[in-house]
């Protein structure tokens, strides 16, 4: 079965790339069948040659628009330069020549040399986005390392055997939603879904406009605003159903993401007694005993300046502090401040009353 | 199967098979990692061509014979450059490498993300594409240790392993060989044949202390599989004494069920069981939650955690 679009695509490059300067599109109508074919309206026509063109460049083609002879008349132009790879190399201790095309524009390609263990972070950096569990980024991960195997050994640069892995939870987002999301991210269109909360345990409807996709600690999210709303909020992708995205006013964003944010700082890893809209409150906490356990902890908190057994926290969620303390079983101790220390104690006469009589709470 | 894939894969595979003779359809395929049977549609889409006009001079020629196809281009003999959306996919993977390897190798990281970086198509810059992902793992382990480890799985070399168990509060000196590092659970894994215990054992790296690697050469055991040790979703250890057995409140289940993948029962509660390997382990597990957990089996655990409650309350 033959496919219009892709001929028309493939025609236009060529047209464009066989030209070493910008073209108007009535020098291009007769290299493309397509736009040339009889029996079509002038505006039909340069509408499709307009779709074709922003098609290309969203896939990555960079055509420029150029004023043209008349400046009425654009003009377009796609470097032979701008388009092609560079010819890559390996930087060893005896480098080999790239293999350059002995055909006319591909001479001039410039040259790029990788040092080795720049190919073997990139062959890394490509297993380790493959095992997130995104096609789409997989996908594009995946064709740039095809388009580098054309010049440098990139399977023997590590892409085979990662050395490390990321085990995938259990609940994971599926592949559609994330394509859906990856779509309507692109388009600024607000998304409607159904979501789990964790909270009430009850699902309900939401309606959201997306700002970024996120991957922490092997779980995905969508970084999105409430309509209406100015608080970004956080949704896991493996508690959405049913997501659609508005089907109204195509082609037309929904939203702006504000200029001041940042997916990145957004996104950073917090403690779950980090979260929270409150004011943070230092907590001081003693370290009695020197575990595995309580020396991992003690990585986690900030120096108090003489006492090399205590770390400040910076705490806003005072019962998610008080019961991540418990778990170290009283190797770690709150010493301030009160409100603090009277949690913990509470929590900890409650959990042994709790399990002195723990028929009391069983079924 | 939209043009966009279709286009993405001639790109790739003109440069690779562009030299007039015939090629087997399977072996593009192979080249593009797609299916035979969509490498033969894309090349269909483009072979047939109707009324073209007088003059029109063919930009890629495509002949299909039975199993066979060759290729006669007049351009697109050199790959794409790199899409914007290849260079932040890949970007995101080194973003991610530099969270886990240690300072001397972000030269190679930072050096890697420029030369990607000119070997990108520019696009007019109103038409450049927001960065709009993110990755992060935590940080939870001592990077250098997390290299050795890794140079040592690669080069199947056993290492002296300094580390801490989570109850101990002296460290102890084993000599291990990798045979898998894992990030599962929010935390770094070695999975290691212990010399000392003689068995499979999982270390988590923020309890390691020190890694030496040694001369001694090791291989994996024959039929040895990574995935069965680190289990479905998180890492565990199979060579268990006994079973934990706990029921987790309707107040906490739902979170735990989710993670676990089980479901709730009727009140909304959960009960799960554990594989037991240590005391310790279970009361700290048993305690994170406060009074929202109780242990059902076995009566050990159950007096080990109010051993060491009254021992908090009398402190």
């Amino acid at each position: 079965m033959k496919s219009p679009k892709l001929q028309r695509w493939l025609d236009l490059l060529a047209a464009l790339l066989r030209r070493h300067y910008p073209v108007t599109f009535d020098e291009l109508i007769p290299d493309v069948p397509a736009y040339a074919a009889p029996g079509q309206k002038a505006e039909s026509r340069r509408r499709t040659f307009e779709r074709d063109k922003d098609e290309l460049r969203a896939f990555g083609v960079p055509i420029e628009t150029v004023p043209g002879p008349d400046p009425e008349v654009k003009a377009y132009q796609l470097r032979v330069r701008d388009f092609y790879l560079p010819y890559l190399t390996l930087r060893t201790e005896r480098p080999g020549r790239p293999r350059k095309i002995d055909r006319y524009g591909y001479q001039s390609l410039p040259s790029l040399a990788f040092e080795p263990d720049e190919l073997a972070a990139v062959a890394a950096a490509a297993t380790r986005v493959r095992q997130l569990g995104d096609p789409l980024l997989a996908e594009h991960a995946e064709s740039a390392m095809r388009k580098l195997a054309c010049d440098l050994p990139v399977d023997a640069a590590g892409r085979d055997e990662p050395d490390t892995r990321l085990v995938p939870p259990r609940a994971r987002a599926s592949s559609e939603l994330m394509v859906l999301l990856d779509g309507a991210l692109r388009a600024r269109k607000r998304v409607t879904f159904r979501y789990r909360s964790m909270g009430s345990g009850a699902d309900g409807a939401r309606e959201a406009e997306p700002f970024g996709l996120f991957y922490l600690n092997q779980h995905w999210y969508l970084a999105a605003r409430a309509r209406g709303e100015t608080t970004v909020k956080n949704y896991r992708l493996s508690r959405i159903a049913d997501a659609r995205v508005n089907p109204g006013r195509p082609g037309t964003p929904d939203y702006e993401i504000p200029a001041g944010f940042d997916l990145r700082s957004h996104a950073k890893s917090r403690q779950a007694w980090e979260l929270g809209a409150g004011d943070a409150v230092v907590a001081t906490v003693h370290f009695r005993s020197r575990t595995g356990a309580a020396a991992a902890a003690h990585r986690l908190g900030e120096e108090v300046p003489g006492h090399p057994d205590r770390r400040h926290f910076r705490v806003r969620r005072s019962d998610a502090f008080a019961r991540w303390l418990l778990s170290f079983g009283g190797d770690l101790v709150p010493i301030a401040p009160g409100e603090l220390v009277d949690d913990y104690r509470g929590l900890v006469r409650e959990t042994l009353d709790h399990h002195q009589h723990p028929s009391a709470f069983a079924p | 199967m939209s043009a966009s894939d279709q286009l993405r894969r001639i790109l790739h595979l003109i440069p690779l098979f562009a030299d007039g003779e015939s090629h087997p359809v399977s072996a593009l395929a192979g080249m593009v990692g797609a299916d035979r049977d969509v490498i033969l549609q894309d090349l269909l889409s483009i072979s047939e061509r109707f009324e073209v006009p007088g003059g029109f001079v063919e930009g890629l020629q495509i002949f299909l014979e039975a199993d066979e196809v060759s290729i006669v281009p007049n351009h697109f003999l050199r790959p794409m450059r790199l899409t914007r959306s290849e260079l932040l996919a890949l970007e995101l993977g080194l973003t991610m490498l530099r969270g886990e390897r240690p300072p001397e190798e972000h030269r190679a990281i930072a050096g890697a993300i420029v030369r990607l970086d000119q070997a990108v198509a520019r696009l007019p810059k109103e038409e450049i594409a927001d960065d709009v992902r993110v990755a992060a793992l935590s940080p939870s382990a001592d990077l250098e240790h997390l290299r050795r480890l890794r140079e040592a799985f690669r080069d199947r070399r056993k290492v002296r392993l300094t580390y801490r168990k989570a109850d101990a509060s002296a460290a102890s000196h084993r000599v291990i060989c990798p045979y898998g590092i894992v990030f599962a659970s929010g935390n770094w894994y070695a999975v290691a044949h212990c010399e000392s215990s003689e068995g499979i054992r999982i270390f988590r790296l923020d309890r390691v202390e020190d890694v030496e690697s040694l001369d001694a050469r090791f291989e994996s055991p024959r039929g040895f599989s990574l995935d069965a040790v680190i289990g479905d979703g998180k890492a565990f250890q199979s060579s268990s004494a006994g079973t934990l057995k706990v029921r987790y409140s309707p107040r906490i289940a739902r979170w735990i069920a989710e993670r676990e993948g089980k479901p709730l029962a009727d009140d909304g509660s959960l009960t799960l069981e554990h594989p037991l390997a240590d005391i310790d382990w279970a009361v700290r597990h048993v305690l994170q939650y406060g009074s929202d957990a109780t242990v059902l089996e076995p009566a050990e655990v159950r007096e080990a955690v109010v051993g060491r409650l009254a021992e908090i309350t009398g402190s």
